[in-house]
């Protein structure tokens, strides 16, 4: 015979079993569906980049974003950062194309990740075709609902 | 009337001063967090120029993350020790370095990027020659633990 009492608390711990197991599985699917998400944003910044679209780039970012160059020279915030693209696309890497690839996703917070992606910046007029390849880590951080720049560095070897 | 709007001011006097005090007290964390970073920063400089692999490895948080200035990973307080432990008795076993903070952004009031320049002298190639002065930035993101120290979580070290 069970009493009401043990009854309750039966009834109790199978409802916090069950709702801890399902905010877990949820968790797990949030997860997924920012991975993609991240993995979609790196894809849109590089057609982007190839594009040579100096306002587009530096809208990927967030407003207050930050970027490092291969010799750390820093650009913040939007206005900064078009400039940044700007001058790039129009001189030196007027016809290069970069090919991004996610090798790693570490999640912070859920609304926060470090990001690292293997890119490699080509131009035919380079020796090989290669100007460029190395790594970017960036911080990306989730901003109504989309993944956004928030640091940029990038290191070339 | 009047009891009323004293009412209202005393209202509007309680509800503001703690929100002003929230605004005062956050730039004072926030400057107490940057110097504990600062002292982070130079406790692992400190513990990599006396070559203490361990000591090094430790400044991590348990499943940190490294990657080199060729994008090598380590991970991992194991694996971080071994890397350290095989650099310090090999090209960099006579390299000092000098680790500066330029910039500190609080992405949480738990979690921070910092940028480092950093500076190497007695490093040697891995057949044993002398190599110039090397130099670059390193970014980290630390994290505070609940023992209030910051670690770093993620390390990442580039050389121009």
């Amino acid at each position: 015979m069970i009493s009401t009492q043990t009854r309750i608390v039966i009834v109790a711990l199978l409802f916090f079993t069950f709702s801890a197991a399902g905010s877990r599985a949820q968790m797990a699917t949030n997860r997924e569906t920012d991975t993609a998400a991240i993995k979609q944003s790196v894809a849109s910044f590089a057609d982007t980049w190839n594009s040579h679209d100096a306002h587009g780039v530096a809208m990927r970012y967030a407003e207050d974003g930050d970027f490092s160059s291969v010799k750390a020279e820093p650009s913040h915030g939007r206005k900064e950062l078009e400039d940044h693209y700007n001058t790039i696309f129009t001189t030196f890497l007027k016809n290069a194309h970069t090919t991004d690839t996610v090798r790693s996703i570490r999640f912070l917070a859920p609304d926060l990740a470090s990001v690292d992606i293997d890119w490699l910046v080509t131009d035919p007029a380079a020796p090989g075709g290669v100007l460029r390849k190395g790594l970017l880590n960036w911080i990306m951080s989730k901003r109504n609902g989309q993944w956004m720049i928030v640091i940029y560095h990038e290191q070339a070897f | 009337m009047f009891s009323i709007r004293m009412n209202s001011v005393f209202t509007f006097f309680l509800l503001s001063v703690p929100g002003a005090a929230c605004w005062a007290q956050m730039p004072a964390k926030m400057g107490a967090d940057s110097a504990a970073i600062k002292q982070c920063v130079a406790a692992w400089d400190d513990a990599w120029n006396r070559h203490d692999a361990r000591a090094t490895a430790m400044a991590y948080v348990e499943d940190g993350d490294f990657s080199s200035t060729t994008g090598v990973p380590s991970h991992g307080w194991k694996e971080l020790e071994l890397h350290y432990n095989d650099i310090f008795t090999t090209f960099l076993k006579d390299a000092h370095r000098t680790d500066t903070v330029r910039s500190i952004r609080f992405l949480t009031p738990e979690i921070a990027a910092v940028d480092i320049d950093w500076q190497m002298t007695g490093a040697k190639t891995r057949d044993g020659k002398d190599v110039p002065t090397r130099k670059g930035l390193l970014n980290w993101v630390v994290t505070k633990q609940h023992n209030r120290q910051w670690m770093i979580t993620i390390y990442h070290e580039s050389a121009f």
